[in-house]
């Protein structure tokens, strides 16, 4: 699937070279604001949102082990056992770059409730991006930046995945969804 | 500021587009490069001093 080097962004590489590692290790997805910039949209961003599936210490020094062999240093500390223990079980996320380098930054974070559950079952690669990795579904991105997130970037980057699959989006997926970010993330039933 | 209209024609003016043109990347890629090379040498810079690394220390949140 990987296409000619010229046409990858500095953003592309990046996220293609971390999720290689990753994916030996848990499941992952890739969501908001990268999954509007991997389908055209104009925007800058300093970092790409990653959701992993909730693993044990062990589990996760050892993606870790593999993340810096690949080049790949953390922000918060350079202690795996700190990483997990002070971030990432207590629902903190954290941020690896390339070393030696300040952007782009992968921020991860473990599955938090149902909704994160459901979007890593349901991961998709996604052909028109010509990106080898897995995103959340374009329906759930769209749901989440409608109902959830809400800020004018978010619900451009909305409008831009519905220009992009105009008459192939599923809206009633997209109308369930949003009352379950509801009722899941604010109590509404 | 809030942006107006036009803004969102924009929007959507370019979402036309990239639908409509498989080769959109080669057009985005200098942009969404620069952005990242542009950011990098700010913090290169910010790094430089004792201040400024105590500027990214916040700027990520560290524990």
């Amino acid at each position: 699937m990987r296409r000619g080097i010229d046409e990858r962004t500095i953003l592309d590489k990046f996220v293609e070279d971390f999720c290689e590692v990753v994916e030996k290790h848990v499941k992952y997805i890739i969501c908001s604001g990268f999954v509007a910039i991997a389908h055209g949209r104009s925007r800058g961003t300093e970092d790409i949102d990653m959701i992993i599936e909730k693993i044990s210490k062990e589990k996760f020094l050892k993606l870790h082990r593999d993340l810096d062999k690949a080049g790949f240093e953390c922000m918060q500390s350079s202690k795996p056992e700190e990483i997990y223990e002070i971030y990432l079980i207590n629902g903190d996320s954290v941020r690896y770059t390339l070393k030696g380098e300040f952007l782009p930054e992968m921020e991860i974070k473990f599955v938090k409730d149902e909704l994160d559950l459901e979007q890593i079952k349901t991961r998709q690669k996604i052909p028109f991006t010509k990106l080898n990795i897995f995103f959340s579904s374009i329906e759930s991105n769209i749901a989440f930046k409608e109902e959830l997130l809400g800020a004018e970037k978010d619900l451009e980057d909305a409008k831009h995945l519905r220009i992009i699959y105009q008459g192939k989006i599923d809206e009633e997926k997209i109308n369930k969804l949003k009352k379950r970010i509801g009722a899941v993330r604010y109590g509404k039933r | 500021m809030e942006r107006d209209k036009t803004h969102l024609e924009q929007v959507e003016r370019w979402a036309i587009f990239v639908r409509e043109n498989p080769n959109w990347k080669f057009k985005l890629k200098p942009f969404l490069d620069s952005q990242i090379i542009i950011a990098r040498r700010a913090y290169e810079e910010l790094n430089k001093t004792k201040e400024g690394r105590e500027k990214i220390k916040l700027l990520r949140g560290r524990k």
